[in-house]
């Protein structure tokens, strides 16, 4: 159906207007009435309107089956018979799911930081590259060619630069961005060379003619694997996968609702986007399934248990994300993309939720650190439930939606290609999710507070900063309901979330309930809930002995396994030692030799031949003898 | 017979030549070279060009020759008695020669296009003839070098006030 | 005009003003008088007017234009001794010497 005639086609809109309205609010939000919020918000609720409608056309698209995607595109740039680049938009179900995350939490983020960000000194600033932020996302899932794709990716990567640095006064903040933006763009630089190997071996940029090429056998298989290796290099610096992990936690310097916009929601998840859509391409060579879904357990295990030990309550729920991140790829290194799209879509809330309700605890109490925290539940009456909301979704509680995400990919990786070993670990991992999300909900909300001046100065936030809260949690306990076919047909769809989104592989499936998997997963859930309760709760009695019991074992936790701090040193005795000697050679080859030393040579042969000039006639008489007799010599020579 | 003559003519000339560039003192030089250019006129005379003759024993032999043994005098050529050779000698004297084996070899090799045994007589008159109907125009250039080069010289050499 | 058969080739002539000549180009490299150069200029002068003649009689007779060109050398050449003889003069007077080469002020 089309509303206006906006359909599918016209999805180029998409990044247009936030992009506008961001170019606005650049240039001019400082004369504008409350620093322009209000131009941005309402850009984001007329695209976020735009993609209902296309939401709706997509719907009716796929009722008549055999629907593969609508892809619009325009002549670039064209050098006949060399190359021809054609930009355009590529909607398809994932398509429709990463844009209705984006703009949705992309509004309620901004009607959140309406209060959240209230008077701060940046204010308009903050509205603009949020602005930009989701221009350049919606260019990365609407792009239907790598180059456009890696365009946003990039624009992507520097308004999550910019928001992290947001506190330009901090100097931590500050080492954040950087921090960000260099291990993302190790990740890129593997995107790039993959993109490159791609066109160089297909001759286009088009994704789905690469898939095409790539399926039918038509790459060469050593550069298969090496595009496919380098292509999933790039999502995992973007989705924070290990070993490029290490910037996420200390993304949490930015303001709480960049954590949740970008940290949460959309830009980490384009790793994981880019991993669906290209996932024909990553099957077709051996070895590279298994590799996403290994990197993609050992981030969740990693996270999971570094989250254990950590004392800021934003680094908790952002080790959370690490671990959800993990467990997406794990989903699609078995090929379940239904289920790690159900999950992204999920996650999107609860995580936003969980993100946005620390906010507000920070912004009520102004402390990070939960032992400065402790028995607020009475004090923040909103707050409160709603987190334990989204840590009981986060940790895969029936029914709230997380359930349902994590049931859908256990049941992925039972059918799956891939050993029983995967899906043991996978349920190995539930239990301690719920651990440590029970933890910090234990010792933020519950027990004795343990800093007077913050439990007294503690109060519930505005209605601009609950009312997003309220909303996220509905949708962190019903999203997940989605799976089922009469929900699917009541929003307009034809099915059910697994007939809409499904592997092209494998076709569209339809929800089963699978007793097993259920029972041992909520056993599971209830397992480490209680085990968290046993140990965090009351007065943490039992918290405080085991962490005598391990010292060592709690200081890794707590100092992130090290990780940092070996990277830090491999920088500095590598990387910046190939420097130096790269600025040796630069100064003493290139400067000093090549161009110092052609200048001095120059001279030098200037001050050699001055002392040709003698001043003194017979000389000058004797050169011109010497000269004519060899012309003469050479003139003869030539008659002869 | 003039054979003879010529290659006495020729003997001439050339001792004339090597004695200005070799003896030491420069008078001598200066005799050498009265002798140099006498010997010319007189192989323009076995050139059968007589006015040529006439013109360069009155002009070079009488003038030129002249005029060098004044500047002599002027620059005490023999009083000071400096060194007269220069410290290139040898090199001068490997381009001399290298130039004149040049020149000797291109002489040898010419394909000469008629027969060079023919010598014609020019008769006197005809000379004036040409140099006042066709080559009219350089003889009256050439009189005003000669106006402009008798002027230079006076202003060049002229003694300013103060000067010894 | 008549034309007589000589005994002496051209060839005679050219290599006695070659000879001249290159005497006259040692003696301008060589001699450190600037009158003694004078002289060796003198002599290659000839030279060349020789070798002119000798053509003019031999080869082109109608023109006479080599002995046309002897009488100009002969007069330029007399011009330009006494133009360079007053220069001689005047370096002498303000160098205290004929010598070319103590006359270097154009060196580097």
């Amino acid at each position: 159906m089309e509303i206006f005639g906006f359909d599918m086609g016209d999805a180029w809109v998409l990044p247009v207007l936030p992009a506008a309205a961001f170019a606005v609010l650049l240039l001019i939000s400082p004369w504008l009435p409350r620093k322009g919020d209000w131009l941005a918000i309402g850009v984001m609720l007329v695209t976020f309107a735009l993609v209902i409608a296309i939401g709706k056309d997509v719907a009716d698209a796929i009722g008549d089956g055999g629907f593969h995607g609508v892809a619009r595109n325009w002549e670039w740039s064209n050098i006949p018979g060399f190359i021809e680049i054609r930009m355009g938009t590529f909607v398809d179900q994932i398509t429709l799911v990463m844009i209705f995350c984006v703009t949705f939490v992309a509004l309620l983020v901004l009607i959140y930081s309406t209060g959240y960000m209230h008077g701060d000194r940046r204010y308009g600033w903050f509205y603009a590259i949020i602005s930009l932020f989701v221009a350049a996302m919606l260019t990365v899932v609407l792009a239907d060619n790598l180059l456009m794709l890696y365009a946003g990716w990039e624009l992507v990567g520097l308004c999550s630069m910019l928001l992290i640095g947001y506190y330009n006064d901090r100097q931590s903040a500050a080492e954040a961005a950087k921090k960000a933006f260099v291990t993302t763009r190790v990740g890129d630089v593997g995107l790039l060379i993959g993109i490159i190997i791609l066109f160089w071996q297909t001759g286009t940029f088009n994704i789905q003619a690469i898939l095409h090429a790539a399926e039918s056998g038509a790459i060469q298989r050593e550069w298969l694997t090496a595009a496919a290796v380098c292509l999933f290099a790039g999502a995992c610096g973007k989705s924070a996968q290990f070993p490029l992990h290490v910037w996420l936690p200390d993304a949490m310097e930015g303001p709480t609702p960049v954590s949740a916009l970008i940290h949460a929601a959309t830009m980490v998840v384009a790793g994981v986007y880019l991993v669906a859509r290209m996932l024909p391409l990553l099957e077709a060579v051996r070895g590279v399934p298994e590799l996403i879904t290994g990197i993609g357990l050992f981030t969740t295990f990693l996270a999971a248990f570094i989250g254990l030990a950590q004392r800021d309550i934003k680094r908790v729920v952002a080790y959370s994300t690490l671990n959800s991140l993990g467990l997406m790829f794990v989903a699609l290194g078995s090929g379940a993309v239904g289920a790690a799209m159900l999950y992204l879509f999920t996650h999107a809330f609860f995580k936003a939720l969980l993100f946005l309700a620390a906010g507000s605890v920070i912004h009520a109490t102004e402390e990070q650190e939960v032992d400065k925290l402790g028995g607020l539940w009475s004090k923040m009456p909103i707050t409160a439930p709603v987190f334990v909301i989204g840590a009981l979704a986060m940790a895969g509680l029936i029914p709230l939606s997380g359930y349902w995400a994590k049931d859908e990919i256990l049941v992925g990786l039972d059918h799956g290609p891939l050993g029983k070993g995967i899906l043991i670990m996978t349920f190995i991992s539930l239990p301690v999710t719920a651990l440590y999300m029970t933890r910090v909900v234990l010792l933020t909300f519950f027990g004795e507070p343990k800093d007077q001046h913050a439990y007294e100065h503690a109060h519930e936030s505005p209605p601009n900063m609950t009312v997003p809260l309220l909303i996220l949690a509905v949708l962190a306990v019903v999203s997940g309901f989605v799976v089922f076919e009469g929900v699917g047909k009541a929003l307009g769809f034809h099915s059910g979330w697994l007939g809409f989104v499904y592997n092209l592989a494998e076709g569209p499936e339809e929800y089963h309930f699978v007793g097993w998997i259920t029972l041992l997963s909520v056993a599971l859930v209830v397992l480490g809930i209680a085990a968290g309760v046993g140990i965090w709760g009351g007065a943490a009695e039992p918290a405080r002995r085991l962490a005598a019991f391990s010292p060592l074992t709690y200081r890794l936790l707590l100092n992130r396994f090290y990780i940092d701090e070996l990277y830090q040193l491999a920088i500095k005795y590598v990387v910046l030692a190939a420097g130096q000697a790269v600025a040796v050679f630069d100064r003493a080859v290139v400067n000093d030799s090549g161009v110092n030393g052609t200048g001095e040579a120059t001279n030098f042969l200037g001050w050699a031949g001055k002392h040709a000039q003698t001043g003194k006639i017979p000389n000058y008489a004797l050169a011109i003898v010497i000269g004519v007799v060899v012309i003469a010599i050479v003139a003869f020579g030539y008659r002869t | 017979m003039t054979q003879v003559f010529f290659d006495i003519m020729a003997a001439t000339v050339i001792i004339g030549a090597l004695g200005v560039v070799l003896v030491r003192n420069v008078v001598h030089a200066s005799l050498f070279l009265i002798m140099a250019l006498v010997g010319t006129a007189g192989v323009y005379l076995l050139l059968s060009v007589e006015f040529l003759a006439l013109v360069q024993v009155l002009v070079y032999g009488g003038a030129v020759t002249v005029l060098i043994l004044f500047a002599l005098m002027l620059t005490r050529a023999r009083e000071l008695q400096e060194r007269l050779d220069g410290d290139q000698k040898p090199l001068a004297a490997v381009a001399a020669l290298a130039l004149l084996g040049a020149l000797i070899a291109m002489v040898n090799q010419t394909v000469w296009p008629r027969d060079i045994n023919q010598l014609t007589v020019v008769p006197f008159n005809s000379i004036g003839d040409a140099l006042f109907n066709r080559w009219a125009v350089p003889f009256e250039v050439a009189s005003g070098v000669l106006l402009v080069a008798l002027a230079g010289a006076i202003v060049i050499a002229m003694q300013e006030e103060g000067e010894t | 005009m008549e034309t007589v058969t000589q005994e002496v080739p051209l060839e005679h002539f050219i290599v006695l003003s070659t000879i001249l000549f290159s005497i006259g180009v040692y003696g301008v490299l060589a001699r450190r008088n600037a009158v003694l150069i004078l002289m060796s200029v003198e002599l290659m002068l000839n030279a060349v007017s020789i070798n002119m003649v000798a053509f003019a009689v031999y080869t082109a007779p109608t023109l006479f234009t080599g002995i046309i060109f002897a009488v100009f050398v002969i007069t330029i050449a007399a011009a330009e001794v006494g133009l360079a003889l007053a220069v001689i003069l005047r370096i002498f007077r303000n160098r205290g010497t004929a010598n070319v080469d103590e006359v270097d002020a154009l060196k580097w």
